[in-house]
């Protein structure tokens, strides 16, 4: 993974002492606390219901274990003892008081990590597939480009203050792991017959109260143009991009107003002036930072296989573990484990710092230390050799973390909502708790087998509910929380935006409601082998709403 | 109070200054700068963030100064048009960030090209006087400010300005 040069070192620590001045002239009064207000976002301070949040950078996701220890002492030290990773792949703190929160970030600066820009309207932590490294299915590791691209967002001149947020994610596969199409911009690294890298871009996507997928605006940009092409698209938005109306700032509306063949239009204009200045990215610079990223030695541990398939013989729970929490790695010998954030009836990617602790000394001991954060709110660890997945589960089974519901029902994404944020309008984490528990039943639940459940408490939808198999959107209605449903949305390389089914329902209905739906799928499925998603896509929404509001019907 | 501040230091009777003296040349609205193009008087410019700057390439041999507007501290146009200005119509004249001018912005301004700064905010003019700038001198990319390309890789810039 990428280390810190003299550079970078510096420039960490320049922004610490920066950031301190910053805060003692909001203490003494010299800064206004509207003017204040963008410089602690840009340094990943909230002010939420009950404290400051603090949100640290964990960027493309990537993490050794000497970083998770340092969350796990952040949370041990400053907060309550836990964090809260999200679905951008960073982690949270709900708790610090302001006047620590410099000394957390000269903490966090001693292991390599840093709060820029996790808010505010620049642009944000770059995000990228959590198996990237590892995946069979990826032409090259695409993290390189994230961090280049982190690189030069970092306290941008020209771009710190966008009319809004700006999120940029980074694949290198085909299947999407990474919700590209619901960023500002995506990009997908390719190879051409030729060898050569390349991205498709996609631009416009987001979620928010206007939902919109990404539009691809081109097929193969070459991996040299990459920081010129996206700066004329940064540039063309900070320009254009609407400023009377923050719901209507984010790039995705520019693109939707002006149209995407006028904006394109736009954005190679501006392109064609820099495509070969500055910006244009060396060969001998790509591989250089591509070096950093160099795959552990991974030796053959051919004996895993065998050892493997006795171990699922004799241990039910192991069995179930690996069908769920465990893909095929690009070495045979080795796999991807993904340590769910989910346990039944808990709180959707809350970790303690024990749990940190746990997964920090497993990635050692078992994941050539390695870890990464997934923008479902899960952990990974990307190298693991089939030989060690028993031990490690024992291990995982011991702190709570061997919860094997990676992409069931209960592998909820689920928002703070109104038990923290300020912005919420309902509480989103009881009811992915009580959803939980419903269908906690592990039986139960593989039967369901494939249903991404995704809640948000308000319509900023920062838990993704548009692109849930099953969305809810907690509204606020007359004082009383109300959750809407939306079927039918995805975040993958086939992304939609799922339809809303109706009027909403209750704190005390929802649960219920979901349980109807999850009926209805499991009376209308061809066969146990048709997921939810490919069910909902053929059948329709019409049977899921007669289920919904029958009761309704009959009564009128 | 308001001043004009260059790296240089306050600039004394300043002739651009908004609510100068009544004889003083005033700064036009883009559409009047080009109308009086012709005129053999000094004029300046004061561009609002939707103007489109290009629009001033044939007369920028003509004019002693571009002012560019930060109507709030939160709208970031203006950096945009000063890159414009700078890279693209290779501009080398005065290019004055007026408006909203505030201290954690001006490292930023700096590094787009701007360096006469019409400041009334008193915190800040204090910290300008005293040249303690609040930005970081490393950068990760080039901009329109004279930075050295780093030793390690091309597209991030070292820098010789506090900016």
């Amino acid at each position: 993974m990428y280390r810190y040069d003299e550079f970078d070192h510096a420039f960490v620590a320049a922004r610490v002492s920066q950031f301190t001045d910053q805060v003692e002239r909001r203490m003494s009064g010299e800064i206004s606390e509207d003017a204040f207000k963008p410089l602690r976002l840009m340094n990943g301070v909230y002010l939420q219901l009950h404290a400051y949040m603090l949100r640290v950078a964990v960027p493309y996701g990537t993490l050794d274990s000497r970083q998770m220890r340092k969350l796990a002492h952040i949370a041990r030290t400053y907060d309550r003892g836990y964090g809260h990773f999200t679905t951008r792949q960073n982690i949270q703190y709900n708790w610090p008081k302001l006047s620590d929160i410099p000394a957390i970030l000269k903490e966090l600066a001693e292991v390599e990590m840093h709060a820029i820009q996790t808010s505010g309207n620049c642009i944000r932590n770059v995000t990228a597939d959590h198996f990237a490294g590892a995946a069979a299915d990826e032409v090259a590791d695409p993290r390189p480009y994230a961090e280049i691209l982190r690189q030069w967002s970092s306290v941008h001149p020209e771009f710190s203050f966008l009319p809004r947020k700006f999120k940029i994610a980074v694949i290198a596969s085909e299947h999407d792991r990474a919700a590209i199409q619901t960023h500002d911009i995506g990009l997908q690294l390719k190879k051409d017959d030729q060898g050569r890298f390349g991205f498709a871009v996609w631009i416009g996507g987001g979620q928010g109260r206007t939902p919109l997928l990404a539009k691809k605006i081109k097929d193969f940009l070459p991996e040299a143009d990459m920081l010129s092409y996206v700066t004329a698209i940064v540039r063309v938005y900070n320009l254009h991009g609407r400023r009377d109306n923050k719901y209507k700032a984010r790039i995705k509306i520019l693109v939707h107003e002006t149209g995407v063949e006028e904006l394109t239009r736009e954005i190679d204009a501006e392109w064609a002036h820099i495509k070969d200045g500055e910006l244009k990215l060396p060969q001998a610079d790509i591989a250089a930072i591509n070096a950093y990223f160099a795959p552990p030695e991974l030796g053959d541990r051919a004996e895993g296989w065998g050892e493997l398939a006795a171990w699922k013989k004799s241990d039910p729970g192991f069995a179930e573990w690996v069908g769920r929490n465990v893909a095929p790695h690009r070495h045979p010998d080795y796999a991807m484990v993904t340590i769910s954030l989910k346990p039944i009836g808990g709180i959707p990617g809350d970790a303690s710092a024990d749990q940190m602790d746990a997964v920090a000394r497993l990635a050692e001991e078992f994941g050539h230390d390695e870890i990464r954060v997934t923008h479902e709110q899960n952990l990974v660890l990307p190298h693991v050799a089939l030989a060690d997945l028993e031990p490690l589960y024992r291990a995982l089974l011991a702190d709570g973390l061997a919860t094997a519901n990676v992409g069931l029902i209960t592998d909820i994404i689920a928002c703070p909502g109104l038990d923290y944020c300020a912005l919420a309008n309902a509480r989103s984490i009881p009811v992915a708790q009580e959803i939980s528990n419903r269908f906690g039943d592990s039986a139960r639940q593989a039967d369901i087998g494939d249903l991404k459940i995704k809640i948000s408490g308000c319509i900023n939808a920062c838990g993704h509910h548009h692109v849930g198999h099953i969305g809810i959107l907690g509204v606020e209605k007359k004082g009383e929380e109300l959750y809407q449903i939306s079927l039918g949305g995805s975040a993958d390389e086939n992304s939609s935006i799922g339809q809303i089914t109706g009027r909403g329902f209750g704190p005390d209905q929802i649960t219920d409601a979901i349980e109807t739906i999850v009926d209805t799928y499991l009376a209308h499925r061809s066969s146990a082998d048709e997921p939810f998603i490919a069910c909902y896509r053929r059948i329709g929404a019409d049977p899921f709403k007669a289920a919904l509001y029958s009761s309704e019907a009959e009564a009128a | 109070m308001t001043v004009i501040w260059t790296q240089g230091g306050i600039v004394e009777n300043d002739p651009w200054i908004s609510h100068g003296a009544e004889d003083a040349p005033k700064l036009l609205p883009l559409a009047e700068a080009l109308e009086h193009a012709q005129d053999n008087a000094p004029f300046g410019v004061a561009l609002q963030p939707a103007d489109d700057v290009r629009a001033l390439a044939p007369i920028l041999d003509r004019v002693a100064i571009i002012a560019l507007t930060f109507p709030a501290f939160s709208d970031g146009r203006a950096f945009s048009q000063g890159m414009l200005l700078r890279e693209r119509l290779g501009y080398q004249g005065e290019m004055r960030a007026i408006g909203t001018v505030l201290l954690d912005q001006v490292p930023l301004m700096l590094r787009t090209g701007f360096d006469s700064f019409e400041v009334d905010h008193a915190p800040t003019i204090k910290r300008l006087v005293e040249k303690r700038l609040p930005g970081i001198d490393l950068h990760y990319q080039p901009a329109a400010d004279q930075t050295d390309a780093g030793a390690s890789y091309n597209w991030r810039r070292t820098a010789i300005l506090n900016g």
